[in-house]
């Protein structure tokens, strides 16, 4: 029997069931009410492989959520390799186009990590989603599933500071290991942490140099070298 | 005055005197990365070879075959590459922190910035992504003309990768010729944009401007004459025997391993797999225009040349059918609260005013909660921006799926038993831009 996603709103069928998630984010309204969104593709409606993962992994499966017809299935973190593995092995999901992670900035279940799983065969697209708590900083990772899922994870852990287990090369992708925070939560900067990297030393043996900004505003710029004093400064 | 205390300095822990934990991450890592051709080795020498010549040597980030700021620390036995590990952010602006923090239309011109060599794909991207998100639609002139332009950033995208790669084996002259190529587009992109580089002409829901007469006819005449440059092209390259032998059997991927490492674009379809966004979801009006996706078996750099080169071809009749179909109407959706209103209505009505300022200042606002992804299908492959909305006028997260960085991994494994010499013409045939992968 097929399962109309969508209508479908009781928990005890174990069916899948659009449920409004209690959190920061639920799709209260389309954008525009009533009609088709105009970008909607065909490729991202999968009613059939939803009801497949539901009987595979019931509860695991914690939701559907849809906007704009994009299907983005809710799975528990703990088996989200499960469930990768099953979507490659049996319903030819074998392409791994995406993965990256948001910071919901919620009191629990802080982070989500997204994976946008490509079949080409049966020409769909579908939309993984793990939730990740602020306290646990971990998830399992799906290297072992998708090997393209190698570098994006990294950079999950780089941007928002999630391990991922298990993952054979778990270091920081765009930043250096050097760098001590997590630039793409909430609570970090737009502008940065001044002074939080060094700068290359101006003389072959000269000392790292630290960032200009901040001392600029405060006091004069740590020097490698030795300069006449300022005439400004003298006068001042 | 002593400066840098703070820091992890040289003599105390470690070799590396500037940012000591990365590099000896990247060493570290190179050291354990496990690598089924280093044990075939051993496997097959019995134990220490004596005339083994193990080295490091790390390639860019400052040089010119690297296409950038890319930096492969590799290890080699002799000239074999037996390991390479990739290191990349050296050009990270985050773009998608940025994004946060300005509206949807505000980080329009950002997404110039990404992959430098087609800024008009990527400004299609995000306006598309945004409109998704925003259940935009954009007037079927505008589409069209889109469609045009982008194609137009694909072959001016594939004509620096011809010029780069040649210039990479060392035929320099090619890179002059598919200069004078990209000049004639430039022309038209200064026309049509009044900007030659960064074009930043597309807008959510339509188009900053219409094109001009003059615009129309040097498209026109670009799409007659190219056809004949690629002709030259093909018959300078396509039996020259330098050019085949370096790019032949050069970083060989089966299908299976092209799908496995995530490559995507011209370099998947080199392998085989015929995945081209233009076909697998369509976007604007590729669903109503003829044209073939090329592909390829072999796998290898010359594959990945062919399938470019005929991509070009492709995209010329995609601009000749849109010039044809090109239907009149307006360029921007006509709705102020969704897109910019015309000049006009600015500068002579109060109304158009006010929703100028209030599009300036807060622009699109989704509804809260959504969340969507749109892909295009760049001139690199899959280019595509997963948004969130917090119902605010600036995006709450903007994750884009960059196609230079899905196929740098791939490049990683690639390099892996390849000669280092032929790791200049394995960049240039994956074609990276720095400023997308690093974000």
């Amino acid at each position: 029997m097929p399962v109309d996603v969508e209508h479908t709103s009781s928990p005890q069928e174990g069916a899948p069931f659009r449920k409004a998630l209690d959190f920061f984010f639920t799709a209260a309204d389309e954008a525009s009410p009533g009609e088709k969104n105009p970008l909607t593709q065909p490729t991202t409606h999968l009613p059939e492989i939803i009801r497949a993962l539901a009987e595979q992994f019931g509860e695991a499966i914690l939701g559907v959520e849809e906007y704009a017809g994009e299907q983005t299935v809710l799975v528990e973190a703990q088996r989200i390799a499960e469930v990768c593995r099953f979507l490659k092995d049996e319903q030819g999901f074998r392409y791994l186009a995406d993965a990256g992670g948001a910071d919901r900035f919620a009191d629990e279940e802080r982070f989500e990590v997204f994976y946008n799983l490509v079949s080409f065969e049966k020409k769909k697209r579908i939309r993984l989603k793990i939730r990740v708590d602020e306290a646990a900083l971990t998830a399992p990772t799906v290297t072992g599933v998708y090997r393209a899922a190698n570098w994006n994870e990294r950079e999950v852990y780089d941007m928002l500071g999630i391990r991922f287990e298990g993952h054979p090369d778990m270091r920081r992708m765009f930043m250096p290991e050097d760098f001590e925070y997590y630039p793409q939560r909430k609570e970090f900067p737009q502008l940065g942490i001044p002074g939080s990297l060094p700068l290359p030393p101006r003389t072959p043996e000269g000392p790292l140099q630290r960032d200009p900004f901040p001392t600029a505003h405060e006091g004069p710029t740590p020097k490698s070298y030795e300069e006449p004093p300022s005439q400004i400064a003298r006068e001042a | 005055m002593s400066a840098a205390s703070g820091f992890r300095t040289a003599e105390a822990e470690s070799v590396f005197r500037f940012w000591p934990r990365h590099n000896e991450a990247i060493y570290e890592r190179l050291e354990s990365k496990h690598v089924w051709l280093e044990q075939a080795r051993r496997g097959a020498a019995n134990g220490a070879d004596p005339l083994e010549h193990e080295m490091i040597l790390n390639i860019g980030p400052q040089h010119p075959a690297t296409h950038g700021v890319l930096r492969c620390v590799v290890k080699m036995d002799g000239e074999t590459i037996d390991k390479s590990v990739l290191d990349i952010g050296y050009l990270h602006r985050g773009i998608e922190k940025l994004a946060e923090h300005k509206t949807y239309q505000e980080f329009m011109p950002y997404t110039d910035r990404m992959d430098y060599l087609s800024p008009y794909s990527n400004n299609v991207a995000w306006c598309l992504a945004v409109e998704k998100l925003a259940g935009i639609k954009a007037p079927e002139r505008a589409q069209w003309l889109r469609m045009i332009l982008c194609e137009l950033a694909r072959i001016s995208s594939h004509l620096l990768w011809l010029g780069v790669g040649l210039m990479d084996a060392g035929a320099v002259s090619v890179f002059l010729w598919t200069f004078k190529g990209r000049e004639d587009l430039y022309r038209i992109f200064d026309e049509v944009a009044g900007a030659r580089f960064t074009v930043s002409h597309s807008r959510i829901g339509g188009l900053a401007a219409d094109l001009t007469p003059e615009a129309f006819r040097l498209i026109r005449q670009f799409t007659d004459e190219f056809g004949k440059e690629i002709a030259g092209w093909e018959a300078l390259l396509n039996r020259n025997r330098i050019w085949i032998d370096r790019n032949r059997n050069v970083g060989t991927l089966t299908r299976e391993e092209a799908v496995e490492i995530g490559l995507t674009g011209p370099n998947l379809r080199a392998s085989g797999e015929p995945y081209d966004i233009r076909r697998f979801e369509p976007y604007l009006f590729y669903g109503d225009v003829a044209f073939d996706v090329p592909t390829r078996e072999e796998g290898d750099s010359l594959a990945r040349y062919f399938v470019r080169l005929e991509e070009m071809k492709e995209s010329l009749r995609i601009i000749r059918q849109c010039l044809e179909r090109l239907p009149d109407g307006p360029i921007r959706a006509d709705d102020a609260k969704r897109a910019y209103p015309s000049k006009d209505e600015v500068y002579y009505s109060m109304e158009g005013m006010i929703h100028d300022f209030l599009y300036t200042d807060e622009g699109v606002a989704p509804p809260k909660g959504a969340a969507c992804y749109q892909a295009i299908e760049s001139p690199k492959g899959e280019l595509g921006w997963y948004l969130q909305s917090d119902g605010t006028g600036n995006p709450w997260r903007a994750k884009v799926n960059a196609p230079s960085f899905t196929n740098l991994q791939g490049l990683e494994h690639m390099m892996e038993g390849a000669l280092v010499a032929d790791a200049v013409i394995l960049i240039g045939s994956i074609d990276p831009v720095m400023g997308e992968a690093d974000k």
